[in-house]
């Protein structure tokens, strides 16, 4: 017993977690003597608080994240690189912490398809209460605080952390990488993950409820709120230190690991994409970061960073929290999109059997995306009371940032042109994509224009706009890409009748759903509000009817995933005759990726070009230029 | 920090069938991984730093509200001083990273104990200097401004106090050679961008 409490693993988490809160208790209890407070040693709020920040990072400690860095900094000899902490024999070494980016990419997934599910449960029970006029189900409050719940779920724990997951799986083995720059950095960012998840989950458990101040937790209301609150404060510092040490991982990965042959501008899509989104992560996520510890700061110490009241004199300033909260939330919508962009662009390609067109534009405007996202934070404010001044630069650069968005379009357009379409689930799913995400899109340069914003601010056109591109957007790209690299990542084949019924459902259902929104939000009818006119009775049923129905879909999709990963037919290396470099290897890929380190002698996407190779299994001296119709040679394993 | 690439010594050719590492990683870039990781590391925390200057700006330019707020005062001459016991540490890092480097293994670790206790002088005084200093964090928000900055700068100081804590320990554990120092140079890096960052607090709060 004392040998398993000692090694790192779930007996020492849980015992840390014990001493987490013995820690948390006599920090708050010694600090509150100390400074002569009242009750020192029974203060819940307080204890509650401290506990929410060293509980995870005990419990990350006792799990074993640190173990390596700790031998290091001691100066004690480290255990021998014996790589028993990379890849997976067995569902159990999933459940530790583990170094091979293939493992971590897997644990991303699942549990961010997790928190889908649980954040889409929390929308069909507003679905339910917005059934009809009147209170069926929920209290007001209750009401709000599931609102909070489900975006701050589904943002902060599904879409960044899924994309991140999928990317982990895929990016080393596209630039012919044996694993990331930083693998126990890697573990420990997924780590933090579904500790994050659980303390915003948690919350519903918090004397007052769940957080109830919506996914943007303005202050002055987050710093009123009850203790709810912090478990989304503390949560999203979590969150957000996770998703900042990935992108900075995935950068030095992109930037030094790179195969030979593989120069920027012959990279995988998917590849430009997720160096685009972890520029964005690196410098914009701090902000959401800093936000938060000035709420947290505000209610914790008594910090007056947001009290605005001119009778109390303290001088706070409430437009700043917005302004540092959507410095950050505008870019993280690209942060959102941006790898969808590149999952897209794979499959497109790869299931039109044509080269991608335009790819450098393609590159460039992922990279203008990037740059002009730092421009535009403002538009969530014209009706803030801000300056009014910041208003029509930031409507300009707004109605600007639809251009490199629109070159993606266009291009994607000219891929499919006279392409030999084969129409499976990814490929359904993008071309989705395409559709529903152009509506979100143009709804989104209409919200850019600061009249029309005036007039449906806080109304459901907002919560239509949102899900046609987060949803129909983000979540189409999300299912293309979960279909497309299903193969390679189980090795097994998906059941591709079920994926199609999967994909009509979500389809039809996603439109019914949130189409009508633009409606209700064009007749006024508020957004965030438990109840609502008589007039709004008909399309709310409607849009309640096709939401249960968009949730059922959901099951088909999951019944696939496991079934097929359970029973289903062994896939071949390369089921999708692909280019990229993933491909080239078994299905699932060896436990470090490639016997020999790839060179890439061509461009990813040169499909329908006759003798057309990206990358080859010798060595770079030994490598020659590539003549017309030579064939690439995979590694035998198996 | 670590590079898959540092294992790859552990793979023998000709052993395929169980051989214990991956293939070595190809460098596409002549930057080092571990040093590329802590410039962006650096991004985002001069992120962070914006951020909290953001609230400076908002609370004192856009609100216009008096600097300091009414009735205090902040103590410039002291803070002075702490900048050059800050800043002179920067300096004996620099002398403990070329001692190293030219294999001077006494200067070494006179240069990171030097470091490491002008730094935790700082942080003594900047302590002393919030006992004294009259105003508390709840008085008004440029108090908030104040002990924000100061104090996430603070915290900076001590998160690069324990690096080099650990740098001075492998120091006096014989760690480090003339060939292989990245341990000191990342760690290094850190330090100095602590350093810089606090002329720019000492320079907004104090001075300005």
């Amino acid at each position: 017993m004392t040998a398993k409490l000692r090694a790192p693993g779930w007996y020492r988490a849980a015992l840390f977690i014990l001493l987490g809160l013995a820690f948390s208790y006599a920090l708050v209890g010694v600090v509150r003597t100390l400074m002569h407070y009242p009750d020192a040693w029974s203060d819940g709020n307080a204890i509650t608080t401290v506990s929410l920040i060293a509980i995870p990072l005990f419990f990350l400690v006792g799990l074993g994240c640190f173990d390596y860095w700790f031998y290091y900094a001691a100066g004690r000899p480290t255990r021998a690189e014996d790589h028993s902490s990379h890849g997976a024999t067995s569902w159990k070494a999933y459940f530790r912490v583990n170094t091979d980016h293939k493992v971590i990419g897997i644990q991303y997934i699942c549990v961010s398809f997790f928190f889908m599910f649980l954040g889409g449960l929390i929308a069909m029970l507003m679905r339910a209460e917005l059934a009809q006029p009147g209170m069926q189900f929920v209290d007001s409050a209750t009401f709000n605080g599931l609102f909070s719940v489900h975006a701050a779920l589904l943002i902060f724990l599904f879409v960044i952390p899924v994309f991140a997951g999928i990317a982990n799986y895929v990016l080393p083995l596209m630039i012919g990488a044996p694993d990331m720059a930083f693998p126990r950095l890697n573990a420990l960012s997924f780590w933090m993950l579904p500790m994050a998840g659980l303390l915003l989950t948690a919350s519903f458990f918090a004397p007052g409820g769940a957080f109830a101040s919506g996914w943007t937790a303005y202050a002055p209301l987050s710093t009123d709120m009850p203790l709810g609150q912090v478990f989304f404060t503390i949560g999203v510092q979590f969150a957000g230190a996770s998703s900042i040490a990935t992108a900075l991982n995935f950068l030095v990965t992109i930037i030094t690991m790179r195969a030979p042959g593989m120069s920027f501008f012959r990279m995988p899509l998917l590849v430009w994409a997720n160096f685009s989104t972890s520029l964005l992560v690196v410098i914009a996520t701090p902000f959401v970061a800093a936000s938060q510890f000035f709420v947290l700061l505000d209610r914790a110490l008594g910090f007056n960073f947001f009290d605005a009241f001119v009778g109390s004199g303290k001088n706070g300033s409430v437009l700043m929290y917005q302004h540092v909260f959507w410095f950050y939330s505008h870019p993280a919508v690209y942060i959102m999109m941006l790898p969808g962009f590149g999952i897209v662009s794979e499959v497109l390609s790869v299931k039109a059997r044509k080269p991608i067109f335009g790819y450098r534009m393609m590159a460039f405007s992922l990279l203008a995306i990037v740059a002009l996202g730092f421009t535009v934070w403002a538009h969530h404010m014209f009706v803030s009371g801000m300056q009014a001044w910041i208003r029509v630069p930031m409507m300009i650069t707004t109605a600007i940032i639809a251009v490199p968005t629109g070159i993606k379009i266009f291009s994607w357009l000219a891929t499919l042109w006279r392409g030999v379409l084969h129409l499976d689930t990814p490929m359904l799913f993008a071309l989705g994509f395409l559709t529903t995400f152009t509506l979100g899109g143009i709804s989104g340069v209409m919200l850019s224009m600061i009249p029309f914003d005036i007039y449906v601010s806080d109304t459901y056109f907002i919560v239509a706009h949102i899900h046609y591109v987060l949803f129909g957007g983000s979540l189409f790209t999300i299912f293309a890409g979960i279909y497309y690299w299903f193969p390679k990542m189980t090795g097994r084949m998906y059941d591709e009748r079920l994926g199609k019924i999967h994909f009509w459902c979500t389809f039809v259902f996603f439109n019914v759903t949130f189409a009508p929104m633009h409606l209700l939000g064009l007749d006024g009818m508020p957004r965030r509000v438990a109840d609502y006119a008589e007039q709004y009775a008909t399309l709310n049923l409607l849009v309640t009817i096709a939401s249960f129905a968009l949730g059922l879909s959901m099951l088909v999709f999951l019944y696939n995933m496991v079934a097929s990963w359970r029973g289903g037919p062994r896939a071949a290396a390369n089921p999708w005759r692909a280019l990229t470099l993933e491909w080239q290897v078994s299905s699932p890929p060896p436990i470090f990726n490639f016997d020999a380190v790839p060179t890439v002698v061509g461009g990813p996407y040169e499909y329908g070009v006759p003798g057309a190779v990206h990358g080859i299994f010798q060595s770079p001296t030994e490598a020659k230029p590539t003549p017309a119709g030579s064939v690439a040679t995979s590694p035998t394993r198996e | 920090m670590e590079a898959v690439s540092s294992t790859a010594g552990l793979h023998h050719a000709g052993e395929a069938e169980h051989h214990h590492g991956p293939p070595a990683a190809h460098r596409s870039s002549r930057v080092d991984p571990q040093l590329l990781g802590m410039l962006l590391f650096i991004i985002s925390e001069i992120m962070v730093f914006g951020a909290f200057f953001t609230a400076y700006f908002f609370i004192r330019v856009v609100d216009g509200n008096p600097w300091p707020a009414e009735g205090t005062e902040l103590p410039k001459l002291i803070a002075g001083v702490n900048t050059a016991i800050l800043l002179s540490s920067s300096i004996t890092l620099h002398w403990a990273l070329e001692a190293i480097r030219r294999g001077n293994r006494a200067a070494f670790k006179a240069g990171m104990a030097t470091t490491f206790l002008l730094g935790a002088t700082f942080l003594f005084v900047q302590i002393n200097e919030y006992v004294h200093i009259g105003f508390a964090p709840s008085n008004s928000a440029q108090a908030s401004v104040f002990y924000g900055l100061t104090g996430l700068h603070g915290a900076h100081v001590a998160l690069g106090l324990m690096i080099l804590l650990m740098v001075t320990v492998r120091a006096f554990r014989g760690h480090f050679s003339p060939e292989e120092h990245r341990g000191v140079e990342v760690p290094g890096i850190y330090w100095h961008f602590v350093d810089v960052m606090w002329v720019i607090v000492y320079c907004t709060v104090y001075l300005l």
